[in-house]
C-alpha cells in the first residue's frame, strides 16, 4: 500500500526554511538532497523538490479521485473516477519506488509539495466548500473541472519527467525512470483526454438542451445520471 | 492498554441532546475542591469554547448544506458540554478567584506539556511563556492579598509555588517578535500536535476572560492589572497559534479537534478524584467519540482521506495529567529567566542590540509605569511584605527575592 499521507509514523521529513520547523530527526538539507539522482547530470536537490512535487500531486488526486468518485451521482463518471483513481494511486508506488531507488525518501514534503498540496487542498474543498450554492448540474462539472485542472498538472508533470529523462546517461537509473515514463504517461493521456472530452462533451449536452429551471430535484437527479449514457 | 478512539462507536451526535435540568450542574466547593479538579474545569471549558468557536469559523467558508448542519448540531452539544463544565464554577467564586485558577492551570499545564514535549523547539516555546505565567499567578496573588485580604494559597493548595517569574512589565514586547516558525503537519509527533492544539485553547480562553473581566473591577489597580496581563495573553495566543501548520484542510483541522477533545477528556477522567466531575468527564469522553466519528465521515466523503492516514493508532500512552511541577519551574526559571525574543529566536536580553525593537517598545509600553509593579509595591506598602508562596526555598533568581517595604 503507497503512502496517501506522509506523517512522522511513516517517515515524513522536511527542510527548514524559515517559517518551517522540525524535529531534528525529521530534517533533510540540501547537502542531503545533493546525492538525490547521482549520476543522473541533474541537479539532486532540484530533482528532489520536483519529484516530492509530482508525488504531493499523484496523492491528492487519488484523494480527489475517491472524493468525486463518491459523490458524483453519474455512474458513467463515476466509473471513469474509480478506475483513474486506481491508476493514479499506482502512480504514487511508481513514483514512491523511483524516489527510494533514486537515493531519497518518498516521505519528503519539502517546499514544492508543500506548494502543491496548497493548491491541490484547496482544489478539492472548491469542489464541496460552496456546494450549497450550485445546482446538481454545476456541482458535477464544479468536480469534473477539478479532475481536469488536476490532471492538466499531472500531464505537464510526467511529460516533463519524460524530457528530463532524455537528458539522463544510460544505465540503470535511466532505465527505471524510461519504464515509469512508458507505464504512465499513455495513462496520463488518457486521463486528460477523457477530462477534456468530458468536459467538451457535457458543455455541449447542456447548451444544446432544454433549460432545467423550474425541474424538480427527482428530474435534476434522473437528468445527471442519464448524461452520457449515450 | 492502547485506546483507539477509531475503534469506539461513542454516542451518536443525535442522541447527545441533554434537558435544561441536566444542563445546570451542581457547582464544587469553592475551598473543598482539590485544586486540580478546578483545573481541569477551567481547561475543558477552554477547549469547548475553542471547538465552538473553530466550528463558527469553519462554518463561515461553505454553503454546503450537509457540512452546515453537521456543524450546527454537533456545536449545539459542544455548547451544552461547555455549560455543563464551566457550571461547575461557583458562584460564590470571584473572578479574581476564578483568575488564580486560570494562571494556576497555565501554569501547570505549559509545564506538564513542556516536560512530555518531543520536539525541542515547541518545548522551548512552551518554556519561554510559562514563565511568564508564573508571575502573573503571583501578581493576581499580589491583588487578592492586597483587595480582598486572603492568601491564594487557600486556593492553590500550595501545589504551585506562587513567587516572581520573569517579571510582567518585560513581557511586552513588539507583536512581531510573537511569531515563531511552525511544525510541519506531515512530520509533526502526534503528541506535539495536541499539545499545541490544548495550549492555543487554554491560552485563549485565559485571554477571553481577561478581555470581559477586566472592567468587573471599581479599583483602578485591579482594571489596570486585568489590562496588563490581558494583553500578555493576546501575545501567547498569537505566540502558540504561530507554531500550527496552517496546511490542514477544515475538514482535517475538524478531525483535529474532536481527537484533542477525546484525548483530553480521557486524561480528565483517568485522573479525576471527585466522583460526580469524573462522570461528566466519562459521558463527555463518549460524546466527543461520536462526533469525532462524525468529523471523520466528511473527512472521508468529501476529501477522500481516510482518517486513520492522518491520526495515529491509539492515542498518547500518557494522559495529559495535572500534578506539581515546582522543580521543573524552578529550573526553566534558574536558566530561561533573561530570555527574550528576537522574531523566530529566543536570546538573552543582554544579547538584543540597543536599538531593538523590544525597547523601544517597552518604553512606549510602560512609560507611565506597569499595573503589575504597583500591585506588588501596594500590597507591599499595606501588609509590610507582598504575597508569596514559596514553598521550596527562595527564588532561584536573587533579584526576584524579596525587597523591604519603604515608607
Amino acid at each position: 500500500m503507497p503512502t496517501l499521507t506522509p506523517t512522522k509514523a511513516t517517515g515524513g521529513v522536511t527542510k527548514l526554511v524559515p517559517a518551517i520547523y522540525a524535529e531534528p530527526d525529521r530534517q533533510i538539507t540540501d547537502a542531503d538532497l545533493a546525492s538525490f539522482m547521482a549520476g543522473s547530470e541533474l541537479n539532486g536537490p532540484f530533482m528532489a523538490e520536483m519529484l516530492s512535487g509530482m508525488l504531493a500531486h499523484e496523492r491528492c488526486g487519488r484523494h480527489l479521485y475517491r472524493s468525486c468518485e463518491g459523490r458524483t451521482l453519474n455512474p458513467i463518471l463515476q466509473a471513469k473516477y474509480r478506475e483513474f483513481g486506481e491508476e493514479t494511486e499506482q502512480h504514487v508506488e511508481i513514483l514512491e519506488q523511483l524516489i527510494t531507488e533514486s537515493g531519497g525518501n518518498p516521505s519528503y514534503v519539502g517546499p514544492m509539495a508543500r506548494a502543491v498540496l496548497g493548491t491541490d487542498t484547496n482544489l478539492v474543498q472548491s469542489t464541496f466548500l460552496l456546494e450549497g450554492s450550485l445546482d446538481l448540474m454545476t456541482a458535477e462539472t464544479s468536480m469534473l473541472d477539478a479532475v481536469f485542472l488536476a490532471e492538466s498538472m499531472d500531464h505537464t508533470n510526467w511529460k516533463l519527467f519524460t524530457r528530463l529523462t532524455e537528458t539522463m546517461p544510460d544505465g540503470d537509473l535511466r532505465s527505471r525512470y524510461e519504464a515509469a515514463s512508458r507505464q504512465v504517461e499513455p495513462q496520463e493521456d488518457e486521463h486528460l483526454g477523457w477530462a477534456t472530452q468530458t468536459k467538451e462533451r457535457l458543455t455541449l449536452l447542456q447548451a444544446t438542451s432544454e433549460a432545467p429551471a423550474g425541474s424538480k430535484a427527482d428530474e435534476l437527479i434522473a437528468r445527471v445520471k442519464n448524461w452520457l449514457a449515450d | 492498554m492502547t485506546f483507539d478512539p477509531l475503534a469506539e462507536r461513542g454516542i451518536p451526535v443525535e442522541d447527545q441532546f441533554r434537558s435544561w435540568a441536566e444542563l445546570n450542574v451542581e457547582p464544587y466547593d469553592k475551598l473543598d475542591v482539590h485544586p486540580y479538579t478546578r483545573a481541569r474545569v477551567i481547561l475543558m471549558n477552554g477547549i469547548e469554547v475553542e471547538s465552538i468557536i473553530f466550528s463558527h469559523q469553519f462554518a463561515r467558508q461553505t454553503d454546503n448544506a450537509e457540512i452546515l448542519r453537521a456543524l450546527a448540531l454537533s456545536r449545539r452539544v459542544e455548547q451544552q458540554q461547555q455549560k455543563v463544565v464551566n457550571g461547575l464554577n461557583p458562584g460564590n467564586q470571584s473572578p479574581l478567584e476564578t483568575t488564580i485558577g486560570y494562571e494556576q492551570v497555565a501554569v501547570d499545564l505549559t509545564s506538564w506539556l513542556a516536560r512530555h514535549e518531543p520536539d525541542p523547539m515547541l518545548k522551548q516555546a512552551l518554556d519561554f511563556a510559562l514563565l511568564e505565567d508564573f508571575d502573573h499567578l503571583y501578581r493576581y496573588a499580589d491583588l487578592y492579598d492586597l483587595l480582598d485580604g486572603e492568601n491564594a494559597d487557600q486556593l492553590t493548595k500550595h501545589l504551585t509555588e506562587i513567587t516572581p517569574g520573569r517579571p510582567t512589565f518585560a513581557h511586552h514586547r513588539h507583536p512581531y517578535d510573537e511569531l515563531k516558525a511552525h511544525y510541519s503537519t506531515n512530520t509533526v509527533d502526534p503528541l506535539s500536535r495536541l499539545h499545541v492544539m490544548t495550549i492555543v485553547a487554554a491560552e485563549q480562553q485565559t485571554m477571553n476572560f481577561y478581555m470581559n473581566h477586566a472592567a468587573d473591577w471599581v479599583e483602578p489597580i485591579a482594571r489596570g492589572l486585568y489590562v496588563e496581563i490581558g494583553m500578555v495573553e493576546e501575545q501567547h495566543v498569537s505566540h502558540y497559534e504561530s507554531l500550527i501548520d496552517p496546511l490542514d484542510s477544515w475538514c482535517k483541522q475538524w478531525v483535529f479537534h474532536e481527537y484533542n477533545e477525546v484525548y483530553l477528556y480521557w486524561s480528565m477522567m483517568e485522573q479525576e478524584i471527585d466522583p460526580g466531575v469524573k462522570r461528566i468527564w466519562e459521558l463527555h469522553l463518549d460524546m466527543e467519540i461520536g462526533q469525532l466519528q462524525e468529523a471523520c465521515r466528511f473527512l472521508r466523503k468529501y476529501e477522500g482521506v481516510e482518517p486513520q492516514e492522518i491520526l495515529p493508532p491509539a492515542l498518547p500512552d500518557t494522559p495529559l495529567v495535572f500534578e506539581e511541577n515546582k522543580a521543573y519551574v524552578r529550573e526553566i526559571l534558574a536558566t530561561e529567566y533573561a530570555l527574550r525574543t528576537d522574531g523566530f529566536d529566543y536570546v538573552d536580553v543582554d544579547d538584543l542590540p540597543s536599538d531593538h525593537r523590544y525597547f523601544e517598545f517597552q518604553a512606549v509600553m510602560n512609560r507611565d509605569g506597569n499595573p503589575s509593579e504597583q500591585v506588588v509595591n501596594e500590597d507591599r506598602a499595606e501588609a509590610g511584605t507582598e504575597y508569596r508562596d514559596e514553598t521550596d526555598g527562595d527564588n532561584p533568581i536573587e533579584e526576584l527575592r524579596p525587597v523591604a517595604a519603604t515608607s
